[in-house]
């Protein structure tokens, strides 16, 4: 029995009795203690009540019982999203022993569907990050070589997808948090329209632009996913109110007529040159299929880093303040401590990029600067939006290369914060204006790291988007995890 | 621009104590710099991108009492053994 | 001259949950900490829903107060620490980049002058502090979150206000206002809380915060004015700061706490979104919402004739107002309206007499009755009305039980004043000489018939038998 198989494959073996839930997710926990100390994906590993889980399901299909359509499928859940029972640590040391008490809209819809949460990625800590090196338990490292960053924040989302510790993963982007790490992984990693998917029990970060977004290994394997954990939730406002599509039916349906942008501004002397060759590969292979190519201009991404740091900050040090310890958190005691002199010293236990983005976004806010930095940078929004909107009457999808550069090694940006954002370019324009994109897995550089390939949609267009790169997916052939 | 004394009333409004002040002068200093390009921007439009929701569409008033596992979410919570959670002292 | 201005705070206490979960809106006497949930005291992941009755009730209160309600409102975080705050930030409303509170630019009318309302803004409470422990070293604080994110509608005044006495009325204006709309119990303990500014002529402004009861309102500015206006007297500078009200001593103390100095860093609300408040349904809530005080008060005088100043005071309390809708009938409106403003008002005067009351809205109909068509006395329907009070039995039972009927039966009243007259021999040969002595012997004869005797037909026979 193979674990890299497509999450579609594995459903069918299920069903057909070949091969037992228990079986897969036994030999899921053997591959994780395997490769763990290599990748360190998870904080959190739940081997016993997940094959206790695998076992139920087991009995219920032998039983010929209903089940949930995911048939005891292993998946790993960024530890920013909130689990029942199961710790939610945000890579924080504030957070070290937090249990929810409830568990995130989209666990508990994976949950009815009997999948089975095998365990809490790692991540930068709160998801601010680029390479999960900001982590409190210690970075997870890229399974296609571990001296490099896997890019992040949900890194160990997309090492636990791509080290086959896990069938799907989900995991959250704000900036470009799913997608850098299935680019640096080799792994499909998609960023939902903002509202399409709950964000209840998610912890929040930059809550105006951040959504939950499924990582796997194949295009379809995230359709199947999207089935289960997109729609309105009553408990998230934010979602909005449409009848539910079907992503998996039709995936096949090809690109043929299809006219796709090359967005200009994300394609410039930034790039990698190996990244650039392999993107204008898959746009000719995308050709070949039947689309229509053509560049687009997008002036507004220039100014997307700041605008997308300004706001980031700004929710980033409200949505942080609730963690003053008191009311849960690590062991310390109040005893003989003023509450500002507690609440500063417990604080102080925050990351360092934790704490630089709580300070800029404390200066952003502050009156007589809201101004100059938050509204302006709102205004970056719009103008993105109205650009984006002016682009989609032309084409149907635009294109891009995920990550600028190839993965680095650890350790080598950890120090510059401005490097560091300035890496999110071309992934923050779809959660600045909410728009849906994807990145997939194209080539392997010379030097054995993942490129990915971006492609984005309009609102909502979630449907297409997946036939697109369902499209591409089927022209690529890339060499398995060397791990 | 950002001077210490900048940076430590920062730490004040997010509530942190700053354990190495000058590392973070530099940095949020070059960070804002690079944000100034910001104040360029011009752009009308009074467009928002947040969501529009009516009123019809909003929660109805009824009561639901929280639960976890039978339990009440206090027993989830640092608390004292009167259920009250514990702050520091007040000046 | 003096310059008053007020932040009211008012919880919609008539909600059945909380603004932004489903958790109690009643938190009163509960155990501590009992009616949480992840959302109120913002557990990581938890996000708000806005309760759709809090946003009609806060519509209605601006629509009382005359204010515009924008087609869109909107919320925001303000941002500060503190320990009853569980999110460290208050989701409220705010109006600086443009109107999206429930309401704004409003107007009352107290006693002919206008008191602008500037802004009505929807938001949450936070939670309680107790604290423990007597000395300043030993002290703890414990905190219940039973209150936190009930719903609060907080009205903002311009500094319209002359003097402490216009802002009592008004005050009592707005609680009446509210118990009639039916958004709130104002009398309930921290319903509705008071902050003030106040500055006299050639001085800054000053807060006052934390007077715990709206009643010491007056008091609390009464004192400021008085202070500051001893400072500008003798050539001293008013500080502009904020005081608290110190409740044991009666006085202002200044408040360390630089609070005007606090940058809240208000930020868009993004969890909630906007919410489209359509003009149709503005419209609709008008037609829905109660008669409003004025118009009672008018329709009283104008329907049953009952004088201007009855009126008055039955409109503006919603207890006896709703009391005397129940009760009456186009014939006896009047004496109804009598009987609650005159007696009963006086009978229950607090909030547990009122909820104690066993009186049926029939007990008040009848007796009315009894006393217009001259079947009992009003001294009569006094002590009925007592016992109604007391027993909710019906005025037929408590008339034979305590022999209240009307005694018009002339010749055994004749008999029971040949009776007073032997009694008070001495009085009765006065009173050919001093008038005022008759009523001393109308008096006695009250008594004797407890209250039964018509006091007029008394009167008629004694001058007779006095041959006066």
């Amino acid at each position: 029995m193979k674990l890299g198989i497509s999450a579609t494959e594995y459903l069918s073996l299920v069903r057909s009795g070949e091969i037992s839930v228990e079986e897969f997710v036994a030999k899921t926990i053997d591959r994780i203690q395997a490769v763990e100390n290599k990748v360190h994906a998870y904080i959190t590993i739940d081997s016993e009540n997940a094959l206790n889980k695998a076992k139920l399901i087991d009995k219920k299909i032998r039983a010929k019982e209903k089940t949930g359509m995911l048939l005891g499928m292993p998946v790993s859940i960024k530890d920013n999203i909130c689990t029942a029972r199961l710790r939610t640590t945000c890579a924080s040391g504030l957070l070290e022993n937090f249990v929810a008490p409830y568990d995130a809209t989209v666990v508990s819809r994976l949950k009815q569907q009997d999948s089975i949460i095998i365990g809490k990625a790692n991540l930068d800590e709160f998801a601010m990050g680029s390479t999960t090196e900001f982590s409190h338990f210690g970075p997870s490292k890229n399974p296609w070589n571990p001296e490099y960053v896997p890019g992040g924040s949900s890194g160990g989302s997309g090492v636990s997808v791509s080290s086959l510790e896990c069938m799907v993963s989900l995991g959250s982007d704000t900036g470009g948090s799913v997608r850098s790490p299935a680019s640096f992984c080799s792994v499909v990693g998609l960023k939902p329209t903002y509202g399409l998917v709950s964000r209840y029990g998610l912890v929040s970060y930059a809550n105006s632009i951040e959504q939950v977004g499924p990582i796997a290994r194949k295009v379809e394997d995230i359709a199947l996913v999207m089935n289960v954990i997109a729609g309105h939730d009553p408990h998230d406002d934010t979602t909005v109110k449409k009848t539910n599509e079907d992503y998996v039916a039709g995936i096949d349906t090809g690109i043929k007529g299809k006219k796709i942008g090359l967005v200009q501004q994300m394609t410039g002397d930034g790039v990698d040159k190996e990244i650039l060759a392999a993107t204008n590969k898959a746009v000719s292979k995308l050709q070949d299929l039947g689309a229509e190519c053509m560049p687009v201009s997008l002036g507004a991404v220039e100014h997307s880093v700041a605008a997308y740091y300004t706001i980031a900050s700004a929710e980033a040090s409200s949505n942080l303040a609730r963690y003053d310890n008191l009311r849960y958190g690590f062991d310390f005691g109040t005893e003989g401590y003023e509450f500002k002199a507690y609440v500063s010293k417990v604080r102080s236990n925050f990351g360092p990029e934790v704490t630089r983005r709580m300070l800029l976004g404390a200066f952003v806010l502050s009156a007589g600067y809201y101004g100059k930095y938050y509204l302006k940078a709102q205004k970056v929004r719009t103008m993105m939006k109205s650009q984006i909107d002016e682009a989609f009457k032309k084409v149907d999808l635009l294109v891009a290369p995920t990550m600028p550069i190839l993965p680095f090694k650890l350790g080598e940006k950890i120090d510059d914060p401005l490097k560091l954002y300035l890496l999110d370019i071309n992934t923050i324009t779809a959660n600045l204006t909410g728009i849906p994109a994807i990145s997939i897995p194209i080539e392997i550089s010379s030097a054995g790291l993942p490129i990915g390939i971006q492609l984005f949609a309009n609102s909502f267009q979630e449907k297409s988007l997946l036939q697109a790169a369902y499209s591409l997916q089927q022209t690529v052939n890339l060499p398995e995890v060397p791990l | 621009m950002v001077d210490r004394k900048e940076i430590e009333h920062l730490g004040d409004l997010v509530k942190v104590d700053l354990q190495d002040p000058e590392k973070y002068i530099l940095q949020v200093d070059q960070i804002l710099n690079y944000f100034e390009r910001l104040d360029k921007v011009e752009h009308d439009s009074d467009k928002t991108l947040r969501k529009e929701i009516s009123y019809d569409d909003l929660r109805e008033d009824k009561y639901e009492k929280f639960q976890s596992d039978g339990k009440p979410l206090i027993d989830y919570l640092k608390k004292d053994q009167n259920n009250f959670v514990r702050a520091p002292q007040m000046i | 001259m003096t310059k008053i201005g007020l932040e009211i705070h008012c919880q919609l206490t008539k909600l059945e949950s909380k603004l932004f979960c489903s958790c109690k809106a009643d938190y009163r006497s509960l155990p501590p900490n009992s009616n949480i949930c992840p959302i109120c005291v913002g557990l990581p992941g938890s996000l708000p829903t806005l309760n759709k009755k809090a946003v009609e009730k806060a519509s209605m209160i601006s629509i009382a107060l005359g204010c515009k309600i924008p087609e869109k409102i909107s919320f925001f975080r303000k941002n500060y620490f503190y320990p009853d705050l569980p999110k460290n930030f208050q989701i409220t409303q705010y109006n600086a980049y443009g109107p999206t509170s429930i309401g704004s630019d409003g107007i009352v009318q107290i006693e002919g002058k206008e008191i602008r309302i500037r802004r009505i803004q929807l938001e949450e409470d936070p939670g309680r502090l107790v604290y423990e422990g007597s000395s300043q070293k030993t002290q703890i604080t414990l905190v219940d979150y039973n209150r936190a994110g009930t719903p609060l509608v907080e009205i903002v005044t311009e500094p319209d206000f002359e003097n402490p006495r216009q802002v009592r009325i008004f005050l009592n204006v707005l609680a009446d206002l509210v118990e009639n709309l039916g958004v709130s119990d104002p009398y309930l303990e921290g319903a509705m809380r008071v902050d003030g500014n106040i500055s006299v002529e050639k001085g800054n402004r000053v807060e006052i915060k934390n007077v715990g009861s709206f009643r010491d309102v007056e008091k609390a500015l009464h004192f400021e004015m008085t202070r500051q206006q001893s400072l500008v007297d003798r050539g001293i500078e008013v500080a502009a700061e904020t005081r608290h009200w110190d409740d044991a001593r009666k006085i202002t103390v200044s408040s360390r706490s630089k609070e005007e100095e606090q940058d809240y860093r208000y930020l868009p609300e993004a969890d909630i979104p906007i919410v489209g408040i359509a003009q149709d349904r503005i419209e609709n809530l008008k037609k829905q919402m109660p008669e409003s005080i004025v118009a009672k008060k008018e329709r009283y005088v104008k329907k049953y004739g009952i004088p201007q100043q009855v009126a008055d005071v039955l409109s503006s309390g919603k207890f006896y107002s709703d009391l005397f809708e129940k009760s009456h009938t186009e014939s006896n409106a009047k004496e109804v309206a009598n009987i609650i403003t005159t007696d009963l008002m006086g009978f229950a005067d607090t909030r547990e007499k009122k909820t104690d009351l066993k009186l049926t809205h029939r007990n008040i109909s009848d007796l009315a009755d009894a006393i217009v068509n001259g079947t009992m006395t009003r001294n009569s329907g006094k002590i009925a009305l007592q016992e109604m009070i007391k027993t909710g039995r019906s005025l037929s039972e408590i008339m034979s039980s305590l022999d209240l009927g009307n005694m018009n039966d002339a010749s055994s009243l004749e008999k029971i004043i040949d009776e007073v007259f032997v009694e008070e021999e001495k009085a009765v040969s006065e009173a050919k000489q001093n008038p005022d002595t008759i009523n001393y012997i109308v008096g006695k004869v009250m008594r004797k018939t407890k209250g039964k005797a018509d006091p007029g037909t008394t009167l008629e026979i004694i001058r007779k038998k006095l041959s006066l």
